[in-house]
């Protein structure tokens, strides 16, 4: 090629790769952005466990249909008490099943017995993993959204994992990145004021006061009700 | 460290202390270390490395001076024409200090650094690029470097011995800067737990892992904004303020019999660690 071609084929092939690259390249960003769907060594139906109710078939006799309405934190029972959900001990699962004489002999549960007479936990596979370097604490949110401002906890736990109640095995529905989680935490939030602490609430409203070197003003919404941001403190998720 | 901070005036800013304004608010997380209790043991070193991941670097790489050590034994002899001179060691148990207006702060690059709500100097291991710069700028020379990936390095975890680092700290990778965190993790996690039950964290309810190692309670950790704790009364007692960079005791006539201090005051740091000084023989 003639050396004063090098350059414009150099460019056009660039803004070319450049825009598969645009054009290929899923946004992190979007409000629903889909995870890869994760092969869990048993199809977990969460739809079956913690969808909503049929109305017209109240006994639940048909599985396609109704949910069962348990609570999300009857299986991971450590969301409310430390930094992670945690996924439930096979006793769990078996504590109700072997009780459930109709369904035991779906393929799904014969597969679930099978490792329960094996002695073996089930190796399932995580699906929100974040990097060894964040440290996202379940507890925290709980306390707040459902214990302080008592909100569903399907609509808690949806705010970060999606509509799992829908799903069969789990996959991601939201971004789960730093800049997803600070932009709640940068909105103004209401602060609910209980005692001498700012309770159900994070929002302290002097959180960046040591990076500004600056009192912030009071901030009020609309209604008058004093807001606050969520905290913004590195150390918080990053130690 | 915004970028409105460094377009105002920056050292009229530094110049005072903003402390009046109540900014720690319930936390402000302090220390305060009895140099006569301390005895030299390394306890409070060991601990640390056990808690908080640190790599055991080796004879060769420690005499390059790429230890890390967040808590180290400064050793100072003091011969006071004493037949041995072993008789006069002196033990200074240094770490971060946690300053105040620290001067690490201001330097990061990338802010990776920064000062948090209840009085922690932070450092972000997953933002800093390894500029080295707030080593540079630390009087206390307390930062230190990560020059290997220590977990890929031979003979620093050697298998199974992974099995023992906390899972709550990051185990840190080449090219970052770590220093000592106070046991962040376990400030945060009483934290928590105080915040769910709607109160603040009791004295006595978190101890860093070196004041929970040593065997003469020479140091001692609390809340600085908490009337009750040790440390509070301790600060008190030796009439050392956190907001002042010359003491008011000190200012007196014919000095004080007073033990509190801290190191590099007049630096204007406003270090978070008060030491008492060891009380010697000639001055008993």
């Amino acid at each position: 090629m003639h050396r004063y071609l090098r350059f414009p084929f150099m460019l056009a092939s660039f803004l070319v790769a450049v825009a598969c690259h645009a054009a290929t390249e899923q946004t992190l960003t979007t409000e629903d952005d889909l995870g890869p769907q994760v092969q869990q060594p048993i199809e977990f139906p969460h739809y079956r466990h913690a969808g909503n109710r049929n109305p017209v078939d109240p006994t639940n006799s048909d599985p396609t249909k109704g949910g069962m309405e348990i609570n999300c934190q009857y299986c991971h029972t450590y969301a409310r008490r430390s930094l992670t959900a945690g996924i439930p001990p096979l006793q769990k699962c078996v504590g109700c099943h072997q009780n459930i004489p109709t369904v035991r002999d779906k393929p799904r549960i014969v597969e679930l017995f099978k490792y329960w007479d094996a002695k073996k936990a089930i190796p399932w596979k995580k699906v929100h993993d974040l990097p060894d370097f964040v440290r996202f604490n379940h507890e925290r949110h709980i306390k707040r959204f459902i214990e302080q401002q008592g909100r569903p906890v399907q609509e808690v736990c949806g705010y970060c994992h999606g509509q799992v109640k829908e799903m069969v095995t789990a996959r991601r529905q939201k971004p789960i990145t730093m800049g997803w989680c600070v932009s709640c935490h940068m909105k103004e939030h209401v602060v609910v004021a209980k005692g001498a602490i700012p309770e159900g609430g994070t929002p302290i409203g002097k959180q960046d006061y040591w990076y500004t070197f600056q009192k912030p003003a009071e901030t009020r919404n609309a209604e008058g009700e004093l807001t606050a941001k969520g905290p913004n403190d590195c150390w918080l998720c990053h130690k | 460290m915004s970028v409105t901070n460094l377009l105002n005036n920056w050292a009229a800013v530094r110049h005072f202390h903003p402390i009046d304004d109540k900014p720690h608010d319930p936390y402000k997380w302090a220390m305060a270390i009895d140099l006569d209790a301390c005895i030299g043991c390394n306890a409070c070193a060991v601990a640390c490395y056990a808690e908080n991941n640190l790599p055991v670097v080796g004879r060769e790489k420690f005499q390059h001076g790429q230890a890390m050590h967040w808590m180290r034994i400064e050793r100072y002899w003091n011969e006071d024409s004493r037949e041995f001179p072993d008789q006069g060691a002196e033990f200074l148990p240094m770490m971060c200090q946690q300053c105040e207006a620290a001067p690490c702060e201001t330097v990061c690059p990338v802010g990776a650094t920064n000062h948090t709500q209840d009085g922690l100097n932070s450092q972000i291991y997953n933002r800093c690029i390894g500029s080295r710069y707030c080593s540079a700028n630390c009087p206390y020379k307390v930062r230190y470097f990560n020059w290997y990936d220590y977990p890929t390095t031979d003979n620093v975890w050697p298998a199974e011995m992974n099995y023992q680092l906390n899972p709550d700290v990051t185990v840190r990778g080449k090219g970052v800067m770590e220093k000592c965190t106070f046991c962040v993790q376990r400030l945060r996690a009483a934290e928590v737990t105080a915040k769910g039950e709607g109160r603040i964290v009791r004295e006595g309810e978190v101890q860093t892992a070196c004041q929970q190692s040593c065997p003469t309670n020479a140091i001692s950790f609390g809340n600085l904004v908490d009337p009750e704790s040790r440390v509070y009364k301790q600060w008190k007692a030796q009439q050392v303020d956190l907001a002042k960079d010359e003491q008011e005791k000190d200012k007196r006539e014919g000095g004080t019999d007073l033990r509190g201090y801290r190191i590099f005051e007049d630096l204007r740091p406003y270090p978070s660690v008060m030491y008492l000084e060891r009380v010697r023989e000639s001055a008993v």
